[in-house]
């Protein structure tokens, strides 16, 4: 509600350059009060929306030693369909350590969910279910990461013990880089929302909507309490080169199973087997055609 | 005079670069020097119908391209009065609006008959209709509704959206050199503008929540609540556009964050007249020849 400020009279604020003393407008261009003058700019302050750096760090438990044979290990382990070679002849360009960010959240929501199932459907196939339930969050991980992809993270977001997190970075050898948070804090809302309304579909369909198919469906999220906390996690990034071409793989700093990454496919042995296959469907219909 | 005007009061002070006399008219936050054109803030005491701005959005868009913006929006309006397009416009401001920046918690208990499609024994399209109530709840945020008498809410929507997520605190800085008003409409007012449009908002989310493959019969009751309502001041490009003397100019309006043009621009009759003529006329020529050819 209102609030009075007391204020006997009022106050008139000139903005003064702090290179000439000119008095300075704001300036669309540089989006800051710009001298108009000598062109300095000041910052506007915005010490509200503070882009609090990483308060929990989750420590490194996978050597670089370790890494670099997971890595070994997954590449030999990718199976047929690539280069017979890619083993021996990938050249590992550059090992990197680093933290990437994001946020781990605990929240006590109301979900209001509406959708149609096949239970209690009557002449149509589909019957119109709703409800609505206190649903709570713990230790829910959202990436706010732009160093590593979607894909990526999804791979190595179960591999970490949030409860080893501690205040300091440790457990890195040699140069390690921090990722630093660059979003504010009104798009953290609305990332941590949308990871909220997947996760509470999800649960919705597990366990509170009757039926076994489902269409249409629709869930409002409205919280009761969220605490967001801003958290690092360790990860190695892998640079390899085959043939000239550039691959990368990162795996977990806490799990080296935890691998994920792209690699080449060998076109020959995909297109031989899908002639195999051709060749079989072939053999396999002449033999029933002269059986029947 | 109504509730706000009494507490209004022109100031007249010296100007710290120069020492000129700058007058604040009533309704502005901000002036220049009419000597020397160093721009300065004022902080009226606050009240609890003219709050301290809390909140506030920077210019992005320039002066120049606004106004491009607004030629090409203008070059578009093919229904408008003659001339419009080749008018310059008369008057540009760039200005701080002030609006109040609304959310709530809103919950929803609603009733209604949902139907579901499905192909009868002759394979024709038929809908079943079931019944669904339910309660929904969820926080309306965002909802900006103009403080201003002179800016009313419709022309506002017009240029709505606004990137709120780079809403910054406000501070002197930001109006800085602008021209930068005082809210003229109550709180009140403004509360109750901002919980219709709510209401409104959480009618659509409700439409788009509900399952099946139509709607019917929807009753619903909207309650509000955990309300908040923060003074914001929103950047705007205002357009005088005068294409006759004889008629008040035009206003139009670009959003100085996104570049997004508003105006209402009257309908030409005589482009309307001229039109009709002319399919009157072609409906004429086309008769002559099917008689001519006959």
């Amino acid at each position: 509600m209102g609030e009075y400020v007391d204020r006997p009279e009022a106050k008139v604020e000139v903005l003064r350059c702090n290179g000439c003393g000119a008095a300075v407008s704001y300036s669309e261009t540089a989006r800051a009060p710009k001298c108009a003058f000598c062109g300095s700019v000041t910052r506007l302050e915005t010490p509200s929306d503070p882009m609090e750096q990483t308060r929990h760090f989750v420590p490194f438990t996978v050597s670089r030693g370790e890494a670099t044979e997971a890595y070994r290990t997954w590449l030999s382990g990718l199976g047929f369909f690539r280069p017979s070679d890619l083993a021996s002849s990938a050249r590992l360009e550059s090992l990197k350590a680093l933290w990437w960010v994001g946020w781990v959240f605990l929240a006590d929501a109301l979900v209001s969910w509406a959708g149609d199932s096949d239970y209690g459907r009557r002449k149509a196939s589909w019957a119109p279910h709703a409800g609505r339930l206190e649903m709570p969050f713990r230790d829910i991980l959202v990436p706010a990461t732009r160093g590593l992809s979607e894909t990526e993270t999804d791979h190595l977001t179960s591999s970490y013990r949030l409860d080893t997190a501690r205040e300091q970075p440790e457990g890195a050898e040699g140069e390690t880089i921090v990722e630093q948070f660059d979003i504010r804090r009104s798009a953290a809302r609305q990332r941590v929302a949308e990871a909220m309304g997947q996760l509470a579909e999800h649960r919705v369909k597990d366990g509170f909507i009757p039926g076994s198919r489902f269409r249409n469906f629709s869930a409002a999220i409205l919280l009761r309490r969220l605490v967001t906390q801003r958290y690092a996690f360790p990860a190695y990034v892998i640079a390899f080169r085959y043939r000239g071409r550039l691959f990368r793989t990162v795996i977990s700093g806490q799990d080296s199973t935890r691998i994920v990454g792209r690699a080449p496919y060998s076109v020959w042995r995909i297109l031989g087997a899908i002639c195999a296959g051709l060749l079989a469907l072939a053999l396999l219909i002449m033999l029933l055609s002269l059986a029947g | 005079m109504g509730p706000l005007a009494s507490t209004e009061q022109r100031i007249e002070v010296s100007c710290r670069s120069c020492g000129a006399q700058i007058l604040f008219e009533p309704l502005q936050r901000t002036a220049r020097c009419p000597y020397c054109d160093s721009p300065s803030v004022v902080d009226r005491p606050a009240t609890e119908d003219r709050p301290d701005p809390v909140f506030g959005l920077g210019f992005v868009v320039t002066r120049d391209e606004a106004a491009r913006r607004m030629r090409r929006w203008i070059r578009r309006r093919r229904m408008g009065p003659f001339g419009l397009r080749g008018r310059s416009a008369e008057k540009v401001k760039g200005v701080y609006l002030p609006a109040y920046l609304y959310s709530a918690a809103a919950h929803t208990s609603y009733r209604a008959s949902i139907g579901e499609r499905y192909k009868d024994k002759d394979d024709k399209s038929r809908t079943e209709y079931r019944d669904l109530e339910g309660r929904h709840s969820t926080y309306v945020a965002d909802i900006l509704v103009t403080a201003s008498r002179g800016i009313p809410n419709d022309e506002i929507e017009g240029i709505e959206p606004f990137d709120l997520g780079v809403l910054t605190r406000y501070t002197p800085g930001l109006v800085s050199g602008w021209i930068a008003e005082e809210p003229s409409l109550t709180r009140e007012e403004c509360r109750h503008l901002a919980r219709q449009e709510a209401t409104a908002h959480v009618g659509q989310l409700l439409r788009r929540f509900l399952p099946g493959d139509s709607v019917r019969d929807l009753r619903h009751h909207v309650e509000l609540v955990d309300e908040s309502i923060d003074l914001t001041l929103v950047p705007l490009w205002v357009f005088a556009i005068r294409y006759d003397d004889e008629k008040p100019p035009i206003r139009v309006l670009v959003n100085g964050q996104t570049g997004k043009v508003y105006g209402r621009i009257p309908l030409s009759w005589a482009k309307v007249g001229l039109i009709l003529a002319a399919v009157a006329a072609l409906i004429g020529l086309v008769r002559l020849l099917v008689w001519l050819l006959q």
